[in-house]
C-alpha cells in the first residue's frame, strides 16, 4: 500500500527516476537516464559542510538538511507543490531547451519562489542569513533534478542526438581542451615560467592535490558544490604558494601553477562544467571571491585552449619539438589501448557516461528513497504512521551510510595530507584532520602553519 | 550597493590590478591592507583576490580586489578579470621605461573596452628607489610623458613606494572618491534582473555604475 503510493509520488515528481515505475510514457523514457540523484548525492551530504567562501557580509551558512527539513513543515507546503510543479513543467514540456531558455526559465523560477519565502512559514520568519541558506537550497534542489537536462555532457548522453549550438559547443570546447591537454601534458613547469626554486617533489603533490581536488568537479550537481571545487583546488595552490614563500606574488605565481595542475589533471568536462556553474549559480553568490577564482579557472582554460610553444618559455626549441611528437605517440599509442581495452569489456551500460561517480548500487536506492521522500510531505493521515515508522528507519540507514563514505573520505584525505607533509608526524596530521573535520583547506592552512 | 551588519551604506567597487609582472601589483594590495586586521575573516584563498573597507565621509567603501597574472603571455586573459570593473590601478616601476610602455596599452585596452565607465589610476611605484647622481636621476620616464597621457586618457595618477607605503592609501582614496554611490535601488539591486543574458561577459553596459564618467584631473 505505501509502497503503491510511493511510486505515484515518485512519477509525479520525479520522472527522471526509471525504477519509479514500469508505466511511465514514452516522453518520460526518453528523457530517463540510468544515472540518478542519488549516486551522487550521498557523496555530496558529506561534503555539505565544506563552507565556501562567504561572499556577503553574513557568516557562511550552508545546510542542505536543514532546508529540507523546513521544505517538510506543512507550513511550507505551497512551496513544494510550486516546486513539483516547475520540475514537472521544465522536464515535461520540452526534451531540449536552449541555454538562454534554460537560465531564464530556472532564473524566472528562482526569484519566484523566493518571493515567496517571505509569504510561508518557517521561512516568513527567518533572519537574512538563514533565507541565504534557503535559496541556496532552492538551487541545490532545483538543480540536482535538472542537471541531466542542463549540464551539456549529461544531456547529449541521455538525449543521444545532436543538441543546441550552444550546448554543442560546451562539448567541442570540452574535446578541444582535451586535445590540448594530452598534447601538452608533457610540458615542465619551468615552460610556464613556475619558479625553479620551486622543489620538484613537493610541487608534484601539491598538483596532485590540487588537480584532484579540481576533478571532483565531475561528482557533483549543484553548482555551489562544483564551485567548492575550485575554490578547494585554489586553496591548495595558495597552501603551495605560502609553502614556497611566492604567495606575495598574487595572481603572477597563482595562475602559472593553476594552468599547470590542468595540463596534469586530465580532468573531463571543464569547459562545461565552467559554464554551468556561470549560467546556473545565481548572481548574488557568484560574486567576490567565488567569481575571482572562477574567471581564473575561465583564463587558465583559455590560455591552454589557445596553447602553442610560442606561449611557453622554452631555450631548447629542438629538444621541445622532439619531445611533443614522442608525446603525440604516446597519446595515439594510449588511445589505441583504450579503444581495445573497450571492445574487451563486458558492455557496461554506464560506460559512454563520464559524468558521474561509479554507481554505488547498494547505496543508490535508499537514498533515492530519502530524496524523494523529502520530497513528499505526508499528505494522508491514515498513512502518517506507517510512513513515519518507514522513514526513521530509511534515515538510519541513511545515516550509516553517510558515516561510511564520510569514513572513506576521511581516510583519503589523511593519506593525501600525508603525501603533502612527509616530514610530519602522522600522528598530528591526524590531530590536524580531526581538528578541522577533514576540510581540504583548513587542513592545508594548519599544517602550513604548523611546518613553518 | 549593500548593508552591512551595522547598517553604514556599503559600496562594493571591483577594482582589477594591471601591469607588469615585477612592478609590485601584489605588494601595493598588499601594503594597502596590511594596516588593517579587521578584514581577515573575509578572502580566505590567497593574496590574488582581496578585500579592504574604507570610509568616505559617513559612508562604507569594500574594495574587491583582482589581480591579474602579468606576464606577457597572460595578457589576453585579462578581459576576463576586468569586465565589469568599475576601477582599475594600472602600475609601472618608474625605472622600468618598458613597464610604462606596457601600462599605456593596458590603459588604451581598457578604454577601448570599457569606455568611460571604468575609473582608472595609473601608478608609478618604487619611489623608494629613485636615487639622483649629481643632476642625473635613474627615472626612467619623462614627467612630461606621463602628465600628457593623464590628460588625454583621463587618468588619476600617483608615485608610490609599496615598500615604505607612500601614497598607497591616497591611490584607493582618490579612487574612491571618484565613484559615485548609487542613489537608488538601495534594497534589491540588479542582481535580482530577470533578464539576465546568457553570457554576461558582454553585458558589461548595463552592470557599470552610472555616471561614472565625471571629469578626473591628473594629480601629478
Amino acid at each position: 500500500m505505501a509502497e503503491d503510493r510511493k511510486s505515484e509520488i515518485l512519477k509525479e515528481f520525479d520522472p527522471l527516476n526509471q525504477f519509479v515505475s514500469s508505466e511511465n510514457d514514452d516522453t518520460v523514457e526518453d528523457v530517463m537516464s540510468k544515472k540518478d540523484d542519488a549516486n551522487t548525492q550521498a557523496v555530496e551530504e558529506t561534503n555539505m559542510n565544506i563552507s565556501a567562501q562567504d561572499m556577503g557580509d553574513e557568516e557562511p551558512f550552508y545546510d542542505f538538511q536543514l532546508f529540507i527539513k523546513q521544505l517538510q513543515t506543512p507550513g511550507a507546503s505551497p512551496l513544494v507543490k510550486y516546486t513539483k510543479s516547475f520540475l514537472r513543467n521544465f522536464l515535461a514540456q520540452r526534451l531540449l531547451w536552449t541555454v538562454t531558455e534554460e537560465i531564464k526559465l530556472i532564473n524566472d523560477f528562482k526569484m519566484f519562489i523566493y518571493d515567496k519565502f517571505a509569504l510561508y512559514e518557517p521561512f516568513k520568519s527567518l533572519d537574512s542569513s538563514k533565507i541565504r541558506n534557503a535559496r541556496e537550497g532552492i538551487e541545490k534542489l532545483i538543480m540536482g533534478k535538472l542537471y541531466f537536462r542542463c549540464f551539456s555532457p549529461s544531456l547529449y548522453d541521455t538525449l543521444q542526438k545532436p543538441l543546441d549550438d550552444q550546448h554543442m559547443r560546451d562539448l567541442n570546447d570540452d574535446n578541444t581542451l582535451q586535445e590540448k591537454i594530452e598534447h601538452y601534458r608533457f610540458i615542465g613547469p619551468v615552460m610556464l615560467d613556475i619558479p625553479d626554486t620551486m622543489p620538484t617533489a613537493k610541487l608534484n603533490r601539491f598538483v596532485h592535490l590540487a588537480s584532484t581536488e579540481l576533478g571532483k568537479i565531475n561528482r557533483f550537481k549543484s553548482p555551489r558544490d562544483k564551485m567548492v571545487c575550485v575554490l578547494n583546488a585554489s586553496k591548495v595552490i595558495f597552501g603551495l604558494l605560502k609553502h614556497t614563500r611566492l604567495e606575495q606574488n598574487g595572481a603572477d605565481s597563482f595562475i602559472p601553477v593553476l594552468i599547470y595542475c590542468i595540463l596534469k589533471g586530465q580532468i573531463q568536462y571543464l569547459i562545461s562544467n565552467v559554464n554551468y556553474i556561470e549560467r546556473f549559480r545565481s548572481p548574488e553568490f557568484l560574486r567576490g571571491e567565488e567569481e575571482y577564482y572562477l574567471s581564473s579557472l575561465q583564463a587558465a582554460v583559455n590560455f591552454i585552449m589557445n596553447l602553442s610553444e610560442s606561449s611557453l618559455t622554452i631555450e631548447n626549441h629542438k629538444g621541445f619539438e622532439e619531445e611533443y611528437q614522442e608525446n603525440l605517440k604516446q597519446v595515439a599509442k594510449e588511445k589505441d589501448e583504450h579503444h581495445k581495452q573497450r571492445k574487451l569489456d563486458v558492455p557496461n551500460e554506464l560506460q559512454s557516461n563520464g559524468t558521474l561517480l561509479k554507481p554505488l548500487d547498494e547505496v543508490t536506492n535508499i537514498v533515492i528513497s530519502k530524496f524523494t521522500e523529502l520530497f513528499s510531505p505526508v499528505e494522508e493521515t491514515t498513512q502518517e504512521e506507517t510512513l513515519n515508522s518507514e522513514r526513521s528507519s530509511k534515515e538510519e540507514d541513511v545515516s550509516l551510510l553517510i558515516k561510511k563514505i564520510e569514513e572513506n573520505e576521511r581516510k583519503e584525505t589523511l593519506k593525501t595530507l600525508q603525501n603533502m607533509f612527509p616530514d610530519m608526524e602522522p600522528s598530528l596530521i591526524e590531530d590536524v584532520c580531526f581538528a578541522k573535520k577533514s576540510r581540504i583547506g583548513p587542513c592545508v592552512d594548519a599544517l602550513l602553519s604548523l611546518s613553518e | 550597493m549593500d548593508t552591512n551588519t551595522a547598517g553604514i551604506p556599503t559600496l562594493t567597487i571591483k577594482l582589477v590590478l594591471l601591469g607588469e609582472s615585477a612592478v609590485g601589483k601584489s605588494s601595493i594590495v598588499l601594503r594597502f591592507i596590511s594596516n588593517d586586521f579587521t578584514e581577515s575573516r573575509e578572502p580566505t584563498i590567497g593574496a590574488a583576490f582581496l578585500t579592504k573597507r574604507i570610509t568616505r565621509n559617513d559612508k562604507a567603501i569594500k574594495f574587491e580586489i583582482w589581480d591579474t597574472a602579468g606576464q606577457e603571455r597572460f595578457a589576453p586573459l585579462a578581459p576576463m578579470y576586468y569586465r565589469n570593473a568599475q576601477a582599475a590601478l594600472v602600475v609601472f616601476d618608474i625605472t622600468n621605461e618598458q613597464s610604462f610602455r606596457k601600462a599605456q596599452n593596458w590603459v588604451e585596452e581598457l578604454h577601448e573596452k570599457l569606455g568611460d565607465n571604468i575609473i582608472i589610476a595609473l601608478v608609478g611605484n618604487k619611489m623608494d628607489l629613485l636615487t639622483m647622481q649629481g643632476e642625473i636621476s635613474n627615472r626612467a620616464v619623462n614627467e612630461d610623458e606621463i602628465q600628457n597621457l593623464c590628460q588625454q586618457e583621463n587618468l588619476l595618477y600617483f608615485e608610490v613606494s609599496a615598500k615604505t607605503g607612500k601614497n598607497i592609501q591616497e591611490v584607493f582614496q582618490a579612487v574612491g572618491e571618484k565613484i559615485p554611490f548609487p542613489t537608488h535601488n538601495v534594497g534589491r539591486t540588479s542582481e535580482h534582473d530577470l533578464t539576465i543574458t546568457d553570457d554576461q561577459r558582454i553585458d558589461l553596459e548595463s552592470t557599470t555604475v552610472e555616471g561614472a564618467r565625471e571629469t578626473g584631473g591628473c594629480n601629478c
